[in-house]
């Protein structure tokens, strides 16, 4: 029999002890320190993360203005706002907003990897590095939407975009309806990093799937 | 050829999972955090030197680098954080920085005490490094006096470039007629040259709009558009 598909019983166990084995051995040949990899996930926990993507697409919302310049010159437009520095910082150099409309719905893949704008939407989630959705979004994306719980009408067009050089795309999410009363800080916690990569829709809170 | 470069397209695969998490191991965390490290400590970047022992040049290219050239069935086989820890432990034995014996004892003893901790230290200029690095970026971006070949609205040819290890042009857009959506401003490098693929030094890049219905013609779904930034040598005018 073919061995080629089966793990050891310990896995995970063994890739912790040995990611660990290999940090300290970094520290102690003084390549990292032993606060390296801390401070860079307290990084994303602060700094750079959905969060800031969130509050981009709460104004764009609220400001047409701002949604217009955000598509047209995207780091000009966000360089507006009061966000943590760093916003054109790594894997955010050149960063490009696409807005969907009632007849456009935008969806982000990277075919070869997985680049994604970590500035204003931190790490990339596992759906979206997983080989499965980086082969079929680019053939099938309406299947693949559907499945994933956002069925589109055949009239609206798709437009799949394919990271594949310098650009990190993300996608403004419509407003939800039922919104209009709501601040901008209520807004933005509407906002997912599937609705920024265009797998999903940003949803008023209780609100059904599509 | 390689899988890896022809993923866009592949059919019969199941439906894709919606996994929102980042890391679904928090062993990951550490191996992503070592990874962003050797990043902004490579000593490609024009920065400020720091105490720390790493000499060598790493970006995202020599992390793609080992996910291209894996055995196409193991790199569906193992998570995408399981090909980073392999890939970078591999490269740090493979440049003398730690040996394999070590890293396997070392393991060994984590293995059998996981409570185990490790002594603090290191020196302030290497944190401060990294810290600068996240906000400051590594563009591509070169300013040169090279003019584009192209221009938005002209059709052109996606050339079948000879891939070697590495490649940024999808395998599914290869020898398929697209259609100059962007003209990119500047010129810009890749981070490593990829040989006969072609990309490397600085040069235009484009944003190219392809018909799927024209990439496969029993495509089933009507109504999308792929678009695809593509560096200019991987192009020709189209007849």
């Amino acid at each position: 029999m073919n061995e080629r598909f089966s793990y050891p019983a310990d896995r995970e166990a063994r890739n912790a002890a040995r990611v660990k084995a290999l940090e300290s051995l970094l520290i102690e040949k003084g390549i990292i320190t032993s606060g390296t990899v801390d401070k860079i996930l307290g990084y994303f926990e602060t700094q750079m993360g959905p969060f800031n993507g969130a509050k981009i697409v709460a104004r764009a919302w609220v400001d047409p203005a701002f949604k217009e310049k955000l598509v047209a010159d995207t780091p000009a437009a966000i360089a507006e706002l009061d966000l943590p520095t760093g916003m054109a910082g790594a894997e955010g150099e050149h960063m490009q907003a696409v807005a969907n409309t009632p007849k456009v719905h935008n969806l982000v893949v990277c075919t070869l990897c997985s680049c994604y704008p970590w500035p204003v939407l931190g790490l990339p989630p596992y759906w979206y590095k997983d080989p499965t959705f980086r082969a079929r979004a680019v053939r099938e994306p309406r299947a693949v939407l559907k499945e994933l719980g956002l069925e589109l009408d055949p009239s609206v067009e798709i437009k799949i975009w394919d990271s594949s050089a310098q650009i990190r795309w993300f996608v403004i999410p419509e407003r939800p309806t039922g919104t209009d009363g709501m601040s901008e800080a209520e807004l933005a916690s509407l906002v997912t990093p599937e609705a920024m990569m265009g797998v999903a829709r940003a949803m008023a809170l209780g609100a059904k799937t599509a | 050829m390689k899988l890896q470069h022809y993923l866009g397209g592949l059919e019969g695969l199941e439906p894709v999972q919606l996994e929102t998490r980042v890391f679904v191991a928090p062993w990951e965390q550490r191996i992503f955090g070592i990874h962003t490290a050797m990043m902004a400590l490579s000593s490609h970047l024009e920065m400020k030197p720091t105490a720390s022992k790493f000499r060598d040049i790493w970006t995202w290219a020599d992390l793609r680098k080992g996910a291209e050239s894996m055995n196409p069935f193991d790199y569906f086989k193992f998570r995408y954080y399981e090909k980073w820890l392999n890939g970078i432990s591999g490269f740090f034995v493979a440049n003398g920085y730690i040996t394999q014996e070590e890293l396997q004892a070392r393991t060994e003893e984590f293995s059998k005490k996981p409570d185990l901790g490790y002594r603090p230290g290191g020196d302030a200029s290497i944190d401060e490094r990294v810290i600068t690095y996240l906000r400051d970026g590594d563009s591509p971006l070169r300013e040169t006096n090279l003019k584009p070949r192209f221009e938005e609205g002209e059709t052109v040819m996606v050339r079948d470039v000879p891939t070697t290890e590495h490649t940024r042009l999808p395998g599914y857009l290869r020898k398929h007629r697209g259609v100059i959506h962007t003209v990119y401003p500047g010129t810009y490098v890749y981070l490593c040259s990829t040989g006969p693929d072609g990309i490397g030094p600085a040069m235009p890049v484009y944003c190219v709009q392809f018909d799927p219905s024209e990439l496969w013609e029993d495509a089933g779904e009507s109504n999308s558009v792929i678009y695809a930034d593509l560096y200019e040598a991987y192009m020709d005018k189209a007849d």
